[in-house]
């Protein structure tokens, strides 16, 4: 498997909110077109790479539509940019240069995605990317075998749809889970012979299965034992196809297991608090095996956050 | 009437900078990764992350959490190692254009000063900045820069070794009368006084119950600390720097000119900037014309004029 793909150009730029949207219970959907500066910078992003964005400036929603849970941590004064992938890149040529709007899914979880709900339509955002190396697409890819866990859907979101632009002919299913059918971050619909799919993946002409920990939709159980499943029934060549997978870190462990199993190639996009993203901090720190079977600490934003899931030495 | 400049020119324990505003150490990593976002030779200088005689690989994580206006960090002195740092990393530090001040980090007295005196050898580094301050490592760090007896040891055997090069003594702000440990520095050789390193704290997450840093602990930095800064390099500049001729490197919560003048009025000769390069990594650069704009603004030529200024 090749290394992931390194940002040429990464900076500080503006962004221009073009639309701010609920799309589920706590779960939304911000589009913003980029400055010039950005465009350029994000022309040639991959899937997997990922921004940050200052929201210190953003003011709260008012009182009544901040979930109870969030009440007390809500005043918190915020002062550190925030990480988000996208979960949807588009570079449209124009005479002055590309024009990239991209597309952000987020979950109301703390202060900032609080905040968050504010954006409308023409409010603007300082943002730093792409950072970070996003998934790498070996010459010779048949199958691409996507496992989403809640929040992790957004960056395979983007690569189903990239590899539908780019890379036609690869075959691509994900498998989407959460603990329950709530906090899935997409619309289900009832596929033509496959029970429950992903609408998102679906638009896109991409396969998707659906797992929830409480059964409440599609197959009852961990995301990964659905794609295991699918797997014993669905056998697929080692030397052609990969797992990339991106979701909570035992979700990860589970997709490294999976295709340790089953002699597959695994990239994982993992997560780490940050308070810069690009190096500064040293705090996002992932421990990997050396050849030396020793470990030693990467830093999740430059040097992941997607890594070879046989590198990674797991927190559970 | 005629627009005169204003000389932002510090002379700086000796080593002449052209403007008093560095980057703090450990928030600026080896000064290349913020050479992707700004002009570095604007730069009065910078302050590496520490450096220890052999590579440290860091404290599990999490290793930070944001808090009211700030942050908590125990990364635990990640670094590469004084032969790593040598051979990687000096090479770039030569052509950065910049003053580059190494901050030097260890767990005993010797460690200290066999990292101190190999890099007091390098031309590319204009002086160096002890740590005996950090409040994340077991051992050194903190346990050094609380007891007075101790910093004159380390103080006195480090200054032997700097060949000349200035050695700038870094101040915890965790103890009870800063005074008492920033005379220890000065006393026992040191250049210039560094203030103030993170202020040791903790949060918990209370569905857990457990603190949120795998450390437990880690140290409070942002705007949260910047008026106790401000008291503490006024305190300092006061009783102890000014009468010993003794130039201050002010920090704690800069983001923009304002922070950077309140800290140079209380008696800073130069200040630094930490945890915004996080949030806006060529900060720096806003903060050196914002000091100007002051300047312009009240009519002041020169540095000297600004440090220590308070009526």
């Amino acid at each position: 498997m090749q290394h992931g793909v390194a940002a040429a150009h990464k900076g500080v730029f503006t962004a221009e909110v073009l639309s701010n949207q609920q799309i589920r219970e706590c779960y939304w959907r911000v589009n913003l077109k980029l400055d010039a500066i950005g465009s350029r910078y994000f022309e040639l992003a991959v899937p997997g790479q990922f921004l940050e964005i200052d929201l210190s400036g953003l003011s709260l929603p008012s009182e009544k539509n901040i979930p109870a849970k969030l009440h007390d941590i809500a005043s918190r004064q915020i002062i550190l940019r925030r990480p988000f992938s996208f979960s949807d890149i588009v570079v449209t040529p124009t005479q002055d240069g590309p024009c990239v709007k991209l597309e952000i899914l987020y979950c109301v979880l703390g202060p900032a995605t609080l905040r968050m709900m504010t954006l409308q339509s023409g409010d603007t955002l300082s943002l730093i990317g792409p950072l970070g190396n996003g998934f790498s697409i070996p010459q010779n890819l048949k199958q691409a075998i996507l496992i989403a866990g809640g929040m992790g859907a957004p960056p395979l979101l983007h690569l189903a749809g990239y590899l539908k632009r780019h890379y036609p002919s690869v075959q691509t299913i994900c498998f989407a889970g959460a603990r329950s059918c709530e906090d899935l971050p997409f619309t289900l619909k009832i596929g033509n012979l496959t029970g429950l799919v992903l609408e998102e993946f679906d638009v896109l002409g991409v396969d998707s299965r659906v797992a929830t920990d409480d059964g409440s939709a599609g197959f009852r159980g961990y995301v990964t034992d659905c794609a295991r499943h699918w797997l014993q029934t669905n056998p697929v060549d080692p030397e052609s196809a990969v797992i990339y997978a991106c979701g909570p870190e035992p979700m990860l462990a589970g997709a490294a297991r999976l295709a340790e199993d089953f002699g597959l190639p695994c990239q994982v996009s993992m997560e780490r608090m940050m308070a810069c993203g690009i190096g500064l901090c040293q705090s996002c720190a992932i421990e990997t095996k050396t050849i030396a079977a020793e470990t030693e600490y990467k830093l999740c934003c430059k040097d992941g956050p997607v890594f070879d899931s046989k590198k990674v030495v797991f927190k559970l | 009437m005629m627009h005169q400049d204003v000389d932002l020119t510090v002379d700086f324990a000796g080593v002449k900078l052209a403007n008093p505003v560095l980057t703090a150490s450990g928030t600026c990593g080896y000064a290349e990764e913020l050479g992707e976002f700004m002009d570095v030779s604007a730069l009065g200088g910078v302050v590496t992350k520490s450096i220890t005689l052999a590579p440290r690989k860091g404290n599990p994580t999490p290793r930070i959490v944001e808090t009211d206006a700030g942050m908590l960090n125990a990364i635990g002195l990640a670094n590469i190692g004084l032969e790593r740092f040598l051979s990687e990393k000096i090479p770039m530090l030569e052509k950065l254009g910049t003053a580059v001040f190494v901050n030097v980090a260890g767990q005993m007295i010797d460690d200290y000063v066999a990292v101190a005196e190999r890099l007091a050898k390098e031309k590319a580094i204009s002086g160096l900045e002890l740590n005996i301050s950090c409040p994340n490592v077991k051992q050194g760090g903190i346990s050094f820069g609380t007891d007075p007896a101790l910093i004159r040891d380390i103080t006195r055997q480090v200054k032997q070794v700097c060949g000349g090069k200035p050695l700038i003594v870094k101040l915890t702000p965790t103890v009870t009368d800063i005074c008492a440990t920033a005379r220890a520095a000065v006393e026992s050789g040191a250049d210039a006084l560094s203030l103030v390193n993170t202020f040791t704290a903790m949060v918990i997450d209370i569905e857990s119950r457990r603190p949120v840093l795998a450390n437990r602990t880690g140290g409070l930095s942002g705007p949260a600390i910047k008026p106790i800064a401000v008291y503490l390099v006024n305190r300092v500049y006061n009783e102890v720097a000014r009468p010993a001729g003794v130039p201050i490197l002010g920090g704690g919560g800069i983001r923009n000119g304002t922070d950077a003048v309140e800290f140079m009025i209380a008696g800073a000769t130069a200040v630094t900037i930490g945890t915004a390069n996080f949030v806006q990594p060529d900060c720096a650069v806003a903060v050196i014309e914002g000091i100007r704009s002051y300047c312009l603004r009240k009519g002041l030529r020169t540095m000297k004029e600004l440090t220590g200024s308070l009526r």
